[in-house]
């Protein structure tokens, strides 16, 4: 048993990946601020309850998707797709729509999330060294 | 975490063109004041610079790159009174640059804005992949 079959670590592991991904996204519009043309992005929003109860709830075998062309299953939630930002605050006349103080908004907001998961999964871990006896409660 | 990479490579190389972007402004400021040799001659253009998306191959991420620094020749240069200048013509002007300080120092102050944007975006990737690593301990 490896600690990524447990299920919680998997919708842990699963949203860290998304904040990742949403990090480079924003790292994009942040270095195309300048750039004519240029639209900002975006990483459509994933349920991850849905994750989680999928893989908490369900005694159901599920298909792991090793690759990136894989189609989600049946019930199985689908990774963030990379879009065009809809709606934005202005766009400039070079056509570029990147506002500064708005991505850099969103830059915080994962690092916060990802601040949060990682404290949920040490508690966890914590948890865990609890009932192996190895006095790792902190 | 190898997006994380890829979000410094992304943030490093939007550094390396507003970089690229104060240098043209120094360059401008620099010549602010360069008149030309002999009448009937140009004085030093004004140049702009312009960014592109492009795909990089190497690291298999659109990162932003200069298209191009070209040479503003719309705008009119500046005839400036002074008889005693080698380059004045017979009226006594001289064609001075087409280059704007105010233009040119707002235009730096964005360049540091969006520089300091980038570098804000490497610190917290940084942070980030640090406190990943932090769970080893």
């Amino acid at each position: 048993m490896t600690i990524q079959n447990i299920a919680l670590f998997q919708a842990l592991g699963a949203k860290m990946d998304y904040l990742d991904t949403k990090q480079k996204v924003i790292a994009q519009n942040i270095s195309n601020a300048d750039t004519p043309n240029y639209r900002a992005r975006e990483i459509s929003d994933v349920d991850f309850g849905r994750v989680l109860s999928d893989v908490t709830g369900s005694k159901k075998v599920r298909m792991a998707s090793t690759n990136a062309g894989h189609m989600p299953a049946a019930g199985e939630v689908s990774k963030g797709k990379n879009v065009k930002q809809k709606t934005t605050y202005e766009v400039a006349p070079s056509e570029n729509s990147v506002i500064l103080e708005e991505q850099m908004m969103r830059a915080n907001e994962t690092s916060i999330d990802h601040t949060l998961m990682m404290n949920i999964m040490r508690k966890n871990i914590g948890m865990i060294r609890t009932a192996l006896g190895q006095g790792g409660g902190q | 975490m190898t997006n994380m990479f890829s979000t410094m490579t992304i943030s490093t190389h939007g550094m390396r063109a507003q970089g690229e972007r104060v240098r043209v402004i120094a360059q401008n400021l620099a010549n602010a004041d360069t008149a030309p040799l002999k009448p009937g001659d140009d004085p030093y253009v004004r140049q702009v610079i312009t960014f592109k998306n492009e795909m990089d191959k190497a690291s298999g991420e659109k990162l932003v790159q200069v298209d191009e620094v070209k040479k503003v020749d719309k705008e009119q240069f500046i005839t400036k009174y002074m008889p005693d200048h080698p380059a004045a013509d017979d009226q006594g002007y001289v064609k001075m640059p087409n280059v704007n300080m105010l233009i040119e120092m707002t235009d730096m102050r964005e360049a540091q804005r969006s520089y300091e944007a980038n570098l804000g975006m490497v610190e917290q990737s940084r942070d980030m992949m640090m406190r990943t690593i932090d769970m080893l301990r």
